[in-house]
This record gives C-alpha cells, structure tokens and sequence, in this order.
C-alpha cells in the first residue's frame, strides 16, 4: 500500500496538466496526456493506473466519448469528468454513456480533486478484491463440481461393489471363489478409503495455515522408510536414498510429507512388473536455502500427450493400478503453498523422474 | 441364437459380480471382461464378421480412465453396421449425474442404462430384451 496511487490526467490545455501534476505530484503518481492517443498509451502500457481524469471539451473527442470508449477497452480505471458547471448535459452523458464514478467541476480546488482521489480509491480496492473473490468463488464453485460428479464414481462406485458382492454371497459355495472375493472388496474398500483419506489432504491444504519449523530431511526419510519397506521387498523394488542436507532448512513439514508420499507411493506403484531390475531412486539435497529432490522411478513411465494433465484434479493416465486422480493433483496444491516447483521427465516403459525444488523459508 | 455377454469395466470387483451373476442365471451364457474399453474395442472390430454369430450384450461402464464410456460409443459407433449389429450396448454405471445419463442415451447405439450392482432381476430384464 505505500506505492502512490497512479492517476492519469487527460486535458488539451497543456497548463491544466501542469497545474493538475504540481499540485498533486508528491502525494500521486501523475500521468500528463494532452490528447487521447497519448492517453490510451499510458493506459497500455501501465495497466495499474487506478483512475482517469479527464476534461469533457476537447477538440477531437469529448471527454465522456473518450470513457465510452475506455469502459470496454480498460474497464479497470475509475473514470472522473471535469467539466464546467454550466455544462448540464455532459454531465448526464457522462454518467448514463460514461458511467463515469464522479465529476469534478472546473475549475477546481485541490480538495475537491483529492476527495475524489481517496473516494476513487476506495471504489477501485473494493472493485478489485471483488473481481478477486470472484475468481476465488469461480474455483472453488468448478472444484464443488468436480467433487459433486466424483461423489458417483469413487464413492457411490466402490460401494455399489461391495453391495452386489453381499447379494451374491449366499449365491457362492466354493471358499477359493469366497476368498477371491473378499480379496476383491477389500481392494476397492482400500480404494474408497484412500479416496477419502486424499479428499482430507485436499481440504487441509486449501484451508489450513502454514506452520513453519525447521526440516531435519533424515528425520523425515527415517519416518517414510517403513512405509514403502513392505512394498519393496513383496514387490522386488529397489529403493535407494541419498540425503545430503548441510544447512538448516526451514518449512511446513505436512505439505512436504504429503508431497514425498505421493511422489514415492505413485513411483512404487507404477513399476513395471515385468522389469527384474525395480527400483526408486530418491535424492535430497539442501543447498542454498533451496531443497532439491529428485525421485526416479524404473516405470511404466507416462505418455508425452498425458504429461499436461496430470497434475489436474481427478484425471487418471492408468488403470494398472488403485489411483484416485487426487495424487497430483494434491502434490501441486502442497507446492504452491510452499512456492515450490516440480518437472517431470518420462519415457515410456523406461521410467519417470519428478524433480521438486522448495524454498526455504 | 447364441447370446454372450461382454463386460467392459475398471473395476475387478464389478467384474466379477457381473460374471457371477449371470453365469448364475443361465449357466450357458459366455461372459468375458475387459478393464480396458480400448482393448474391448479393439477385440470387438478385430474379431472377423463370420465368427459375429451370436449376439452380444456390451455392460459398459461409464467413468474409466484411457478410455471412457463415451469415448468407446463414439468409437463403436464408426464400426461397419455388420460389425455393429451383432451387439448391444446397456450402460452398467453407478453415476447419478443427470447430464452424463441424458448424453449416453443420445447415442443410437445405446439401448438403455442400468443402475449399479447388477442383480438378477436385471439380467432377466436383459433377455427378456434380447428375446423380443
């Protein structure tokens, strides 16, 4: 808030213009344009202008001509017409064609212009936080939709599943057909409960608040190791890390674990199962206040024509395995909360490597 | 006539229920599953016009990754009618999305829709159809 307000002033009497900046210069950031090309240059080139002020009688095109025009082309800017009083109908024009926010009348004190700049002001902030809250309500509204039309699918889906299988229980005598189906409910019971446990992530990550403390990597490795050890070993899957942190790193630790889950629980899933030589390769290193990790897995690996997406919510590139298409997806929300990057290099049936820098902070 | 049934659907379990379920009804009736509807499809247009003798109901689910119900219909659709006449397509799903339901049905090829877990009932209704 400490930039000064930028205002553009438009007057074909070059005296106007210099009066208009000497008196409002130190407290303003003062545009001077003597015709209404010169005008739209300024409003090009620096869109943050706030405000225009400008004179209705001018050779060429009236001042309430000019906000017309502007209206559509810019219609960021409030629009102030000086005038003289006598001047009834431009006034009308200005308001009803112009849609103009307020007029100052010529000629004018230094305290009508700067009321008109405070009120201006404040119209102009309210104006765009809104637009701002709309864009925010538009997400969040697209977002609600997705959820509402993934409620049949990962929900209602899953459940549909178990509830057949009840039904044809009393159908079935043999035990290895029982088993095999209770092997199979319980996969998609699995799915619906990472489902949800993802919906959580999502919701913790759009809502919850930074909590900054200082990252100990070994710590962190030593807490996921476990997870993925039962997986490496049933599966044949190679996991090798290296972790080189010499400096204090500071973060939030969930989103950073969230991102490290995701990434190792989708290189793990995603092997090759024909591939004897599995493996998935992390590395950390912390240099610069910047941590650089690279997780490289000996995949299935990724089509060049899905890599576009599938960082978007609910988009699935494999059915191989149990995916939600909320992975990613959560990955790029945690990393936006920390301002960091990813990259993604894959070649099919060779592998995929994510390479993630984070600040610290 | 011969009639076999084709089920089309991401889900293991769903494949298996509907197997079940209809092998239940009527032991003569031959059911094979795909998880994939680009494999389905491709088996479907690469399976030569004599051997189309018997008739076949498609169980298609709608919401599957690669390749999703609508994507399959259009696709089908393109199959010569020599091809195309020896199925039926029933949508098998579980989406209670009214504009999903209502763009399914569009299609020519779309008989109708049933709503998830395939029952017994359901199949009866399906021969019924095939019957008349």
């Amino acid at each position: 808030m400490s930039e000064k307000i930028k205002i553009l002033y438009v007057d074909d009497e070059p005296d106007n213009l210099v009066g208009f900046k000497a008196s409002l210069r130190l407290d303003y950031h003062i545009f001077t344009a003597v015709n209404i090309p010169e005008a739209l240059g300024f409003l090009n080139n620096h869109p943050d202008i706030k405000m225009v002020f400008c004179d209705q009688r001018m050779p060429g095109k009236t001042g309430v001509e000019f906000f017309e025009e502007i209206r559509r082309s810019h219609p960021l800017p409030v629009r102030i017409l000086l005038t003289g009083y006598t001047d009834v109908e431009s006034i009308i024009d200005g308001i009803n064609k112009g849609n103009i926010f307020r007029y100052v009348k010529k000629p004018w004190t230094e305290g009508d212009v700067i009321s008109a700049i405070e009120e201006a002001n404040k119209f102009y902030m309210a104006n765009s936080m809104l637009l701002i809250k709309n864009d925010e309500l538009q997400k969040a509204y697209n977002e609600l939709n997705k959820f509402a039309y993934s409620v049949s699918h990962d929900i209602r889906g899953p459940l549909s599943g178990i509830l057949g299988a009840i039904n044809i229980a009393s159908d079935i005598d043999d035990v290895d057909e029982m088993k095999k189906m209770l092997f199979l409910m319980e996969k998609s019971l699995k799915k619906l409960d990472t489902y949800i446990i993802s919906m959580h992530d999502y919701y913790s990550l759009q809502r919850g608040e930074l909590k900054i403390t200082e990252i100990d990597f070994n710590k962190i490795i030593d807490e996921l190791k476990p997870l993925y050890s039962v997986n490496s070993k049933t599966n044949n899957v190679k996991f090798n890390i290296n972790v080189n942190q010499e400096q204090i790193f500071r973060g939030d630790e969930v989103p950073l674990k969230l991102i490290l889950n995701n990434l190792l629980s989708n290189a793990f899933k995603y092997q090759d199962k024909s591939n004897p030589n599995k493996s998935v390769d992390m590395s950390i290193e912390v240099q610069k206040n910047l941590a650089t990790i690279n997780i490289k897995d000996t995949g299935i690996g990724i089509l060049g024509s899905h890599i576009g997406d599938i960082f978007n919510l609910f988009y699935r590139a494999n059915s191989q395995e149990v995916g939600s298409g909320f992975g990613l997806y959560n990955v790029k929300s945690a990393l936006m909360k920390l301002n960091g990057q990813i990259e993604v290099n894959s070649v099919m049936h060779q592998g995929t490597t994510f390479k993630v820098t984070i600040p610290s902070i | 006539m011969e009639l076999s049934f084709m089920i089309i659907d991401e889900s293991e379990l769903d494949c298996f229920i509907a197997r079940k379920i209809i092998e239940n009804t009527d032991k003569s009736l031959k059911v094979i599953t795909f998880h994939n509807a680009k494999i389905a499809l491709t088996t479907i247009s690469e399976t030569p016009v004599d051997n189309h003798l018997a008739r076949s109901i498609i169980l298609l689910d709608l919401q599957m990754p690669i390749m999703d119900g609508f994507k399959f219909v259009e696709e089908f659709e393109k199959l010569p009618s020599t091809i195309k006449n020896n199925y039926i397509i029933i949508i098998l799903s579980a989406t209670m999305n009214a504009n999903d339901i209502s763009r399914v049905l569009a299609y020519s090829s779309v008989n109708s829709i049933l709503d998830k877990p395939l029952t017994r009932e359901k199949v009866y209704d399906m021969l019924m159809l095939v019957n008349l």
